[in-house]
């Protein structure tokens, strides 16, 4: 079972995300509420696949991006955006992120680009 | 999306959500808006919130919320970004909290089941033509940025002309088409091209615009993403290589004789990624100060794991009632008439540690259940706001002991008298600022909420500096209204005081928008009375009223006396009873109408007969057989003769089921209590005898 860490702040995302992973045999190990909780986790859980918001406090989605993969350049990490966050999701691809989902999102395509980004 | 359930779990998270996010949002705004500036925080956590409110509903299909929400996140997003001037920030803030209560209507649909019908488009045109505006105001900063990136644009045309061409690599062309409904397949094409930089000397991609030009979203996915670059990679590596990629609904590679088409593209076309790399870091470090201070601060929060767990309030008021029965089933098991008469010394001993851990447990259930009032204040801060505005009073709120906590079910029964104090504090208690000025006083007027715990009430305290009860007029209005119960003499300032509680009464004869709708604070002391809890006014003339709510700190377990009247057995809360004594013939009178009165310490307490009053059968009726029970309400007092009392003990309160409750309430019942004994026990509500 792939082991799945959330990042984001809000908990409606965090809820919906966790429904659907769990829902189809994924295994959600953590969930951060923000870009630092999720580098540090990160680092503790070494999940399969992150899940990481762009928009957070503390630290954004973009920044943790970067750190997590400092750290191991082998993460798998989804981007969340929103419509509209273009440069930032390309500054994320740029800085080595799978791939991104743009809410709001459809659950089947949430659990096709995580399997796919799993047998990767 | 997901079964019933699920949706219920993910509606129900994300109105409590909302519903947090909205208060937050105010709390911000109101704290801000007098500095008539907003901070670069605050900005950003505003358009952060706005994010979230507005992807959230966008997942619940609540398409009108979301795009208020998006329409406010646009707004804040040019504010952090462009830092304009001029904007007016009490315009700003009114268009916010316009939105605010939007939305808040909104979700008081979704919470009572009904369709969210509000339009939100008015409140979105003005947000967007305010933006306008405001760009329009700040077009000059737009323009030194534009400028900046033209010259950016021509260092790019530089570097590529030094790049050298590899001859001996494959040339190939694919056209890609992304999967319907993915979003963005600009960024993905430039994903693909950014992953083939790994792989590939020269790239070359159609549409080439990809992020400057809107329209190449829709490019893509009608014509397809064609790139076309060379590589010394073979065919299939290259296959392979683009298969990884999880998103292509179809992929057309070829692999190209020649790079002939690869001449259509003018030297000034080709891609520099490191170019654009660089530029975007460029960019990015004007950021960067801000973003390293930002850092230091981060080190610490790293430590701070998630310590606090949402709970449902359901499954709260469940864990409350089964520590209730459990209360009950420990009396039921040490207090069980077969031990009677029985030495059981182990027995007990293991009892008492048993009372002792359930009482600990029942402290733990209860303390988890408290809130502390602070948010329930700050949500007067709007009000006072509001009110301020609209009526031309200069009003300043002063919140004391904000974090004193009370029971959740309290604090919800707890708005709407606090509401309505407020209300009637600022609209009849404070004195308009030219009344204020001739009087002495600072023009503002101030409205203190203070909240702190004595004993097992917490007292809520509404004061303002205004003007002050007038004894005459509230004397005149009661007598109009025929709601004086006594002498005029004979009443103390207090009595005169509390007439304004009266149901019926209220001495505004204009009504406004704000208070005095027909209801008066007859409504204050329902709801604080419903609670178990006592109203009490006072007042000075010229220096201001003050309003306490007296209210216990939780609402379903209370220590209790026993007593028994004939068969019958009541139980009265410890709190209200000030004596229990047996009266000596002597001490008892009778008054002109037969009442009976008792003299004690040189006072004299009417009497209540609780077998008449219940019509129970007793053996004891003479009053010197049994017990007087002094107990106080209000400040009042009186005495209740019981045959005996039974002793003391912690009961739990179930409301009395509702086909009998509508009929017996008035004498003073307030529930039932299920006794160690399994006997059923009323509970008396001392308030109903006077």
């Amino acid at each position: 079972m792939k082991r799945v860490l959330i990042v984001d702040d809000a908990a409606f995302m965090r809820l919906t995300l966790k429904n659907i992973l769990v829902k189809n045999g994924f295994e959600v190990i953590g969930e951060a509420v923000n870009g630092a909780m999720g580098v540090s986790m990160y680092k503790e859980l070494h999940p399969d696949i992150v899940t990481m918001d762009i928009t957070m406090p503390e630290m954004t989605g973009l920044e943790a991006l970067k750190e997590i993969k400092t750290y191991d350049p082998n993460a798998k990490i989804v981007m969340i955006s929103a419509m509209g966050q273009g440069s930032m999701v390309m500054e994320a691809v740029e800085a080595g992120a799978k791939t991104f989902i743009v809410k709001p999102f459809k659950e089947d395509y949430v659990v096709e680009v995580l399997t796919k980004i799993s047998t990767m | 999306m997901g079964n019933q359930s699920d949706n219920d779990s993910l509606l129900e998270m994300f109105v409590f959500e909302t519903t947090q996010y909205l208060e937050r949002l105010e709390e911000l705004i109101l704290s801000n808006e007098k500095s008539n500036c907003y901070t670069q925080t605050v900005i950003g956590e505003i358009f952060r919130i706005m994010h979230n409110i507005k992807s959230s509903s966008a997942m619940m299909l609540l398409t009108d919320i979301s795009k208020l929400a998006h329409a406010m996140e646009d707004f804040f997003f040019f504010v952090r970004e462009e830092k304009p001037k001029g904007i007016d920030y009490s315009v700003l803030s009114d268009f916010i909290l316009e939105g605010v209560d939007f939305i808040k209507v909104e979700l008081q649909k979704i919470k009572n089941g009904d369709t969210t019908d509000g339009d939100p488009a008015p409140l979105i045109k003005n947000i967007k033509e305010y933006l306008v505006l405001i760009k329009k105001q700040n077009n000059s900063t737009k323009l030194m940025r534009a400028k900046k990136t033209t010259k950016e644009q021509q260092s790019d045309d530089l570097r590529q002309e030094q790049k050298t061409l590899l001859p001996e690599a494959n040339a190939f062309k694919a056209v890609i088409y992304f999967q319907e409904g993915c979003e963005m397949e600009n960024i993905r094409a430039y994903q693909v091209v950014h992953q083939l930089k790994g792989l590939a000397s020269e790239i070359y991609y159609l549409p080439d615009d990809l992020v400057e030009n809107n329209d190449s979203v829709q490019i893509i996915r009608e014509q397809g993403f064609e790139v076309f670059f060379k590589s010394e990679q073979t065919y299939q590596q290259i296959l392979a290589f683009c298969n990884q990629n999880i998103l292509f609904k179809e992929l057309e590679l070829i692999q190209l004789e020649n790079d002939d088409e690869f001449k259509q593209f003018t030297i000034s076309d080709k891609v520099d990624l490191d170019k654009v790399n660089k530029i975007k870091l460029e960019e990015f470090s004007a950021e960067m100060p801000q973003l390293q201070e930002k850092t230091s601060e981060k080190d610490v929060s790293l430590v701070i794991r998630q310590s606090i767990i949402g709970v449902n309030v359901d499954k709260l008021d469940k864990l409350m009632d089964l520590v209730g029965e459990m209360v009950i089933a420990e009396a039921m098991v040490t207090q069980h008439p077969e031990l009677k008469g029985l030495e059981l010394d182990n027995f007990n001993k293991a009892a008492r540690q048993l009372r002792k851990i359930i009482n600990e447990v029942q402290n733990f259930v209860m303390s988890m259940r408290m809130v502390p009032l602070v948010t329930t204040f700050q949500k007067m801060y709007r009000v006072v706001r509001d009110m301020s505005k609209k009526l031309n009073k200069e009003v300043e709120l002063e919140i004391i002991g904000g974090e004193t906590e009370v029971d959740k079910n309290i604090i919800e029964h707890v708005s709407d008298p606090l509401l309505h104090l407020v209300r009637n504090a600022i609209d009849h208690g404070l004195e308009s600022p030219a009344e204020r000025r001739k009087k002495g006083k600072a023009e503002a007027g101030k409205i203190t909420l203070e909240a702190r715990s004595a004993g097992n009430d917490v007292l809520i305290v509404v004061r303002d500096n205004g003007k002050g009860l007038n004894k005459e007029k509230l004397m005149k209005q009661a007598k109009k209204k025929g709601l004086l119960r006594k002498q005029e003499h004979e009443m103390t300032e207090r009595e005169i005081y509390n007439l304004i509680l009266v149901p019926g009464f209220s001495t505004k004869e204009q009504t406004t928008e704000f208070s005095g709708r027909g209801v008066g604070m007859d409504v204050v002391t329902n709801n604080v009375e419903k609670m178990g809890g006592d109203v009490l006014v006072d007042s000075v003339p010229d220096e201001g009223t003050t309003i306490t709510l007296k209210i216990p700190l939780t609402l379903t377990i209370i220590d209790g006396m026993n007593i028994s009247v004939g068969e019958a057995c009541y139980t009265i809360p410890i709190n209200t009873i000030k004596e229990c004594f047996k009266p000596k013939e002597t001490e008892i009178i009778m008054d002109l109408d037969g009442n009976e009165m008792i003299m004690v310490r040189g006072q004299c307490f009417p009497i209540v007969r609780l077998y008449q009053l219940y019509q129970v059968k007793t053996e004891i009726t003479c009053l010197t057989d049994g017990i007087l029970m002094m107990v106080e309400n209000n400040e009042k007092m009186l005495c209740l003769f019981v045959d005996k009392l039974l002793g003391e003990q912690q009961v739990v309160v179930k409301t009395l089921p509702s086909f009998i409750g509508s009929t017996i309430k008035k004498k003073g019942l307030v529930g039932c209590t299920l006794l160690g004994d399994g006997s059923i026990s009323l509970i008396l509500d001392v308030a109903g005898f006077f």
